[in-house]
């Protein structure tokens, strides 16, 4: 009886998440789009906090890290990790400047297209205008908590690395909250922003190592 | 003339093959146990996560390195970048190696026997001991390993793993240095190469 009461209860529940998100008609995606391009054009600068999950199917908790993330049109990145160790990483022009807890180095990405590419993908998901990306085919989630876009890469060297890109949205200010990063081995990277704050003045000092 | 030459030779060749440095100056002494421990990666309930740098000819790149016990002879190692994207996922399961996957980048024979050796040498939890040597606060398990050898040196009272030194007869090859606070969790490991210019430093993740 127990067990029957159980599987009723994950019968509901499957079904209730099965009902929570569905595909976007084409009315729904037309405007879903041209709103994230509306947020993504007055979005100068972007500051916020990260929280990151590494989930591998063989560990028992994922593993987490967290620091600021910052943002300034139009490509300029700073992903600082300060918890559990200091490191960060600046992508500017064709050049990673990486500060590894005081050892910094820097990577020249200017030869490299997969580089380049994941470079891209990287300022455009932050922006999440990513829409008109050749190099990707993209479906369209939604839920009564957000908006979902699904990556999947056409290039067969990137589909070696990625199965699936996703981004969520807020459904009010149609900004990127969670960005998700799914291998082709199902294991995947979870990145959470929390305390954004947008468009206050941020100097390019900020993008040097 | 010719004897001369032969003595030299031989005096040479004994010479060389005494000057292994891991043991010089450490008297030998009787067997007090069979098999010598690694504990360091032994629990199959704790996820351990370290932070890496490594130091290869000149230039740094970092990572993290996860290492889980998977079963009774088993264990998963894998390296990601600060991001999260894996760098490679190795399998080691008893002698048995398997590639689950590396990046094109590292793929190369040379690179993959180096870490496969590294790994194998950091995970492996316990060997047979073929003698045993005394210096003034550590004693010394000298093991086989292939046609090499292992020294695992242990603090006299704490019976601490401080210190695991890869070996040909004359050379030493490899020197994994541990520091260790709590009860068999490896804070900091350091991994050095002498014949090439290769450094893998780990720190543990704190809580």
């Amino acid at each position: 009886m127990r067990n029957y009461c159980l599987l009723l209860f994950l019968i509901f529940i499957g079904g209730s998440i099965q009902a929570q998100e569905s595909a976007m008609n084409s009315t729904e995606i037309t405007s879903f789009k041209e709103k994230v391009i509306a947020t993504a054009k007055t979005t100068k600068t972007i500051n916020t906090d990260f929280l990151q999950y590494k989930h591998l199917d063989f560990l028992a908790d994922d593993v987490k890290t967290s620091g600021t993330m910052v943002f300034k049109a139009p490509n300029l990145v700073k992903w600082e990790y300060t918890n559990p160790y200091q490191y960060s990483v600046i992508f500017k022009e064709d050049q990673l400047l990486i500060n590894d807890g005081g050892t910094k180095s820097k990577v020249d990405i200017g030869n490299s297209k997969l580089f380049k590419k994941l470079n891209q993908l990287i300022v455009n998901s932050v922006k999440g205008n990513m829409f008109n990306d050749a190099d990707f085919t993209v479906s369209f989630f939604k839920s009564s908590k957000y908006n979902k876009a699904v990556f999947i890469p056409k290039d067969k060297k990137i589909a070696g690395y990625i199965a699936s890109f996703e981004l969520l949205f807020n459904k009010n200010d149609a900004q990127v909250y969670e960005v998700k990063m799914v291998e082709p081995s199902q294991d995947f990277t979870r990145i959470i922003f929390s305390n954004r704050t947008l468009n206050s003045p941020i100097n390019d000092s900020v993008f040097s190592n | 003339m010719i004897r001369f030459l032969v003595i030299s030779l031989l005096a040479c060749s004994i010479l060389v093959s005494c000057s292994l440095k891991t043991t010089e100056g450490l008297r030998q002494v009787h067997f007090n146990k069979s098999d010598v421990e690694n504990p360091y990666f032994s629990n199959s309930e704790i996820d351990y996560v370290y932070k890496a740098k490594i130091a290869v000819y000149g230039k740094n790149f970092g990572g993290i390195l996860i290492i889980k016990k998977t079963g009774p002879e088993s264990h998963r190692v894998v390296f990601t970048t600060e991001f999260g994207s894996k760098l490679f996922d190795f399998q080691f399961e008893g002698n048995t190696f398997t590639k689950n996957f590396v990046v094109e980048d590292l793929d190369k024979k040379f690179i993959i026997n180096i870490l496969k050796d590294d790994f194998m040498l950091l995970v492996n939890e316990s060997a047979t001991v073929l003698a045993v040597y005394q210096s003034n606060n550590e004693r010394v398990y000298k093991t086989q390993s292939d046609e090499r050898f292992n020294f695992y040196f242990l603090e006299d009272t704490s019976e601490k793993l401080e210190k695991i030194v890869n070996t040909s007869k004359t050379k030493e090859k490899v020197e994994i240095d541990f520091t260790s606070s709590e009860e068999n969790i490896a804070e900091t490991i350091a991994i050095k190469h002498n014949n090439i210019k290769l450094e893998i430093d780990l720190k543990k993740f704190k809580e």
